[in-house]
């Protein structure tokens, strides 16, 4: 690493570093995600990215912290040239990212935290020099504002402390360039304004500062540079105050409102389908009623932690319930297991598909058939018809316009958006009555959305009672014809037919009504 | 619409072919070059006694393993059982009853088992760690000073008869095989373990009763552990109570050299149980041969290395079909490693 060394010393110590990237291109199993974008982070700024879900703002503030690699375009570091740049590099030459949660070891203490790997060593050259360490940790944690005690297991911290640590650790391996990705998100607006505090602080020490928030507000105050992304483009590029919050939105959303208008949905719904009494799973889900009709696709809007797929799981049963009750059409599904509620017509499309969707290594066919396998009420009994059973998943990953050479296929080879549909087919080969939509288009291609929506709008007419719950709120506009909101675990306000807009939903879904 | 192309209708597993291939050579050799080995025509099938035990154990250890958990109380279990029937059988009791009594241990150790890691959700690796300990010493308090030793000649048959010319120890096993094959791969039983083995969690989501389909592969494998018990007194003609203990790493050994992932998931039972008769046989024809256990132990180590390397190159290469992965592998000049996916 002696030519790191070199690259340091060519920036005299203590001023800052310039950090450009150049038509940056980035692409995850055949999803463009990055397309030539070229952004610069200068010194003594605070440089802010925005963009919906999967716009491609953190996927560039990690190939720009070596977390990945580019697949086109040029980094230039102070500007000096960065190739094939790892995490350890960026940190060695001065770029840290904290990551949207602290990644600490919970079990080590918090000064061993800061300088993990880079531990200062003793008089006997194999031990550790303890005292080096927390007096080093102390100095560090006043510069950002911490006050614990350095000996403290990290796992012990607050989520706000522990992003505190994070800021400590890049200032404790003097980092020049600090990125923040989704920094705010899990934290309370005081805790929020204080990492603000921080920030305004590292700007005034000439840092370059990179900053994600889907905060609107937080954005405008804190920025002195913007760059919306849209789809993996460099869409607008502002300074502090030249953009409103109307063209900042239109920018972000890309299409006009005219065209994000929602579709319109002239039957009539039927009987109701789902009914849920004030269900309780503390502490994320707290007495949630709502009811979804035959033939209605109802939204749930809410922040991430608003409790959302809490609410899911517990319906489906994932969870148990402290109170409350699941009514399906007019069965008792209360408390019941993924199972029984899938054979009552319940189904429910996990947010987090590669953990809880595919079998990854599986092939289509198998991954198709997952939930319907073993609903046969003899099911140790029943014997498997391979050929049925493929030409069964054949026929429902088709209808669901699922694209792939063959059957045979891992599902991990097909892209984003038609993994989605194959889970689609999943469900709707358990021939539900009730489907509940978990994020159905996150980590799915632009283009690939429209299908799924119309997918989802086909089979609700067809009957099917539908609740989508998404954090996208155009994507709710888009489709339903009711929308609750939730926040903190609670229903928090109600909105059907033309009164859905982004802004009724966007004040809603903060939890201001 | 789109196409979606059908597998073909049949393809041949690549590694079972090779297991197959290896099988039928180390038979070849081990007939011209040990006398003994071959016997009068069915002398090969005798030898099979041997390790049918060890191939019981597989059966059920190999389902446990697919769900991506072991079980390591396997031999153990089988210790018990062999020990238990001995005891009822000094005891006078009758041999349905004391067969009856043994297989109950073993299905009650491994029910036990199941309901520990499914229900209470602790590593499979630390409770049947822990059951295997229990096992034992009760295989040792039960046995006593004088392990009970010299059975009737009716139980014996169990682990020595013959039926026509083929050991009744064996015509249980491929039964058990055969059972055990089509329970794996026919049945949704059979599926959700693997779907269990590849992810637990997408299984919850999915409806497949999780904690049932465990609970069961635990039983079975506590059943297996059970019969393998009574196959070993019956041979021996005594029970010790570390019998059936030392079968468990050869056993596990037989899972993975029939190339089920040690993780879970992927696998197939009848590569195992073909895994099975190769261990068997190399072992036997190492010893008739006049080799050391010694040399057969380190043989049999190396021989998994190179078989699990081979198996990894040829999962490489080509997936599944095997005559596309050897034309590879010869047109190629050694193994190169695929581009990295990402």
């Amino acid at each position: 690493m002696r030519t790191d060394s070199t690259d340091d010393t060519a920036e005299p110590a203590g001023s800052g570093l310039r950090y450009d990237a150049v038509d940056i291109s980035k692409r995850f199993s055949g999803v463009e995600v990055l397309k030539a974008v070229s952004v610069t982070f200068r010194p003594g700024e605070i440089h802010t990215l925005v963009g919906e879900n999967g716009a491609g703002k953190s996927t560039l503030l990690k190939v720009m912290a070596g977390v990945y690699t580019p697949d086109g375009g040029s980094l230039s570091l102070g500007g000096v040239p960065q190739h094939g740049l790892t995490p350890r590099e960026a940190q060695s030459r001065g770029v840290y990212l904290v990551p949207q949660e602290p990644r600490l070891m919970p079990d080590l203490s918090v000064a061993e935290n800061l300088y993990v790997g880079t531990l200062p060593k003793g008089r006997l050259r194999v031990n550790v020099d303890w005292r080096a360490v927390y007096a080093r940790a102390d100095a560090v944690f006043a510069k950002v504002g911490l006050r614990v005690n350095p000996r403290l297991a990290a796992g012990r911290l607050s989520i706000a402390q522990q992003q505190l640590v994070e800021c400590a650790r890049a200032l404790a391996h003097d980092c020049r360039v600090i990125f923040f990705d989704e920094p705010t998100s899990p934290l309370t607006a005081h805790d929020s304004q204080r990492l603000f505090e921080l920030m305004n602080d590292l700007r005034g020490h000439d840092l370059a500062l990179g900053f994600i928030s889907h905060r609107l507000d937080e954005v405008e105050e804190v920025s002195d540079a913007i760059t919306v992304l849209r789809d993996g483009r460099v869409v607008a590029e502002a300074r502090r105050g030249e953009l409103t919050r109307q063209e900042l939105v239109g920018a972000m959303v890309g299409r006009s409102l005219a065209v994000t208008q929602r579709a319109a949905h002239t039957t009539t719904p039927g009987d109701v389908a789902l009914d849920v009494q004030a269900l309780s799973c503390p502490p994320e889900v707290n007495g949630v009623s709502l009811r979804v009709r035959a033939g209605e696709i109802v939204g749930l809007a809410g922040l991430v932690g608003s409790g959302r797929t809490e609410f899911a799981e517990t319906v489906f049963g994932l969870r148990g319930p402290s109170a409350g009750r699941v009514l399906l059409g007019s069965r008792d599904i209360t408390a019941r297991s993924p199972r029984t509620c899938i054979d009552a017509g319940l189904v429910y499309l996990a947010e987090d598909r590669g953990r809880n969707g595919v079998f990854a290594e599986v092939d289509l066919s198998r991954n198709v058939t997952a939930a319907t396998i073993g609903r046969l009420p003899r099911w140790l009994s029943t014997f498997l018809r391979p050929r049925q059973e493929q030409v069964a998943a054949q026929r429902a990953a088709e209808r669901m316009d699922v694209r792939a050479a063959s059957m045979e296929l891992a599902i991990k080879a097909l892209s984003g958006g038609n993994q989605q549909r194959a889970l689609l087919a999943r469900w709707v080969a358990a021939a539900p009555k009730v489907a509940i939509f978990d994020e159905p288009t996150r980590g799915v291609d632009v283009g690939a959305k429209e299908g799924i929506y119309e997918i989802i709008e086909s089979l609700t007419r067809n009957g099917l009672a539908t609740l989508v719950i998404s954090s996208e709120l155009e994507e709710l506009v888009r489709l339903c014809d009711r929308v609750y909101a939730v926040y903190e675990g609670r229903v928090v306000g109600e909105v059907a037919g033309d009164d859905i807009t982004l802004e009724t939903l966007g004040q809603l879904a903060v939890g201001a009504s | 619409m789109t196409n979606i192309a059908l597998p073909r209708r049949y393809t041949l597993p690549a590694w079972g072919l090779t297991l197959i291939v290896a099988l039928v050579a180390e038979l070849v050799y081990f007939s011209l070059t040990t006398r003994q080995f071959a016997g009068h025509g069915t002398g090969m099938l005798v030898l099979t006694e041997q390790f049918v035990p060890i191939g019981i154990l597989a059966l059920g250890a190999g389902m446990v393993i697919l769900t991506g958990n072991i079980d390591l109380s396997a031999g153990a279990t089988a210790s018990l059982s062999a020990i238990v029937v001995g005891t009822e059988l000094r005891h006078g009791v009758g041999m349905w009853g004391a067969i009856g009594i043994a297989v109950a241990a073993g299905v009650g150790f491994g029910l036990f088992n199941g309901l520990v890691v499914a229900l209470l959700g602790i590593d499979s690796l630390l409770v049947t760690l822990a059951t295997q300990f229990i096992a034992t010493s009760l295989a040792t308090s039960i046995g006593g000073e004088s392990p009970p030793y010299g059975f009737s000649d009716m139980f014996q048959r169990i682990g020595t008869g013959l039926v026509g010319p083929i050991p009744s120890a064996l015509l249980l096993f491929l039964v058990l095989a055969a059972i055990t094959v089509i329970l794996v791969s026919r049945t949704g039983f059979g599926r959700a373990l693997t779907l269990i083995g590849y992810s637990r969690s997408a299984a919850d989501y999915s409806g497949i009763r999780t904690r049932r389909t465990l609970v069961i592969a635990f039983t079975l494998s506590g059943l297996f552990s059970g019969i393998a018990g009574l196959v070993l007194a019956a041979y021996y003609n005594s029970a010790r109570d570390d019998i059936g203990t030392t079968l468990l790493l050869p056993a596990i050994t037989c899972v993975v050299l029939g190339g089920v992932d040690i993780f879970g998931g992927k696998g197939r039972i009848a590569e195992v149980v073909v895994a099975v008769f190769f261990l068997g046989f190399l072992s036997q024809g190492l010893l008739m041969s006049g080799r050391s256990s010694l040399t057969v132990t380190m043989i049999t180590g190396i021989l998994l290395i190179v078989a699990l390397v081979v198996k990894l190159s040829l999962e490489r290469q080509s997936g599944e079909s095997l005559g596309g992965a050897l034309r590879r592998l010869l047109s190629q000049r050694g193994f190169r490693r695929p581009a990295r996916q990402r």
